[in-house]
């Protein structure tokens, strides 16, 4: 499959999955919407195999990972931030909603920086390692 | 600041091929190849040897640092 074509199943396969998606929020059909997202994944995994056109390359690699950096660097510190602002600001009604939110923003910021470490350390010991 | 230039165009122009099909030999998108020949995106060592040796010159005759 060349290029073009790749990009034009790729726009129906979005266009299926938009439209079973809204049809499923409208008849409150999670099944539906989440056996269409997975149709979506399984057919775009499928075209993907057969496109002879390189997708992926060293600068697309480079450009993700410098916009993956600027996405964490971004969104850990706003998440942490907000967590402490609707968690003091609600320290008197632990049970809140502001107060819960705070610390599922603060779990998530958490979770980010697990993930962040986890991956760094990996990638120092492969590259960054002394033995020889 | 030091900076990396190539002939990559002029090669090529050499050579009578499109960046497209330049791009299909090295194993890139035809972006990388734009971005590369514009002096946007420095390529990785790998990626200078594929294209130094598709035109089957040395790497500095490709690639200059200035």
């Amino acid at each position: 499959m060349s290029y073009k074509n790749f990009k034009l199943v790729r726009l129906l396969i979005v266009f299926f999955l938009a439209m079973t998606v809204s049809i499923a929020i409208s008849m409150e059909n999670v099944l539906l919407a989440v056996s269409a997202i997975g149709i979506g994944m399984i057919l775009m995994l499928l075209i993907k195999k057969n496109v002879k056109a390189v997708l992926v390359d060293e600068m697309v690699r480079n450009i993700a990972g410098k916009s993956a950096l600027i996405a964490y660097s971004i969104t850990v510190p706003v998440l942490a931030v907000l967590s402490l602002v609707f968690m003091f600001s609600n320290l008197d009604n632990e049970g809140s909603y502001f107060y819960n939110l705070g610390l599922i923003f603060s779990y998530i910021a958490l979770f980010n920086m697990a993930v962040y470490s986890v991956a760094y350390y990996y990638y120092r010991k492969k590259y960054g390692s002394d033995e020889e | 600041m030091a900076q990396m230039k190539n002939n990559i165009k002029v090669l090529r122009a050499e050579k009578g091929i499109t960046q497209e099909e330049l791009a299909d030999k090295v194993n890139v998108t035809r972006q990388t190849i734009l971005a590369i020949e514009k002096n946007k995106y420095v390529p990785s060592l790998e990626l200078a040897y594929k294209i130094s040796l598709f035109f089957k010159k040395k790497i500095e005759e490709v690639f200059q640092y200035f």
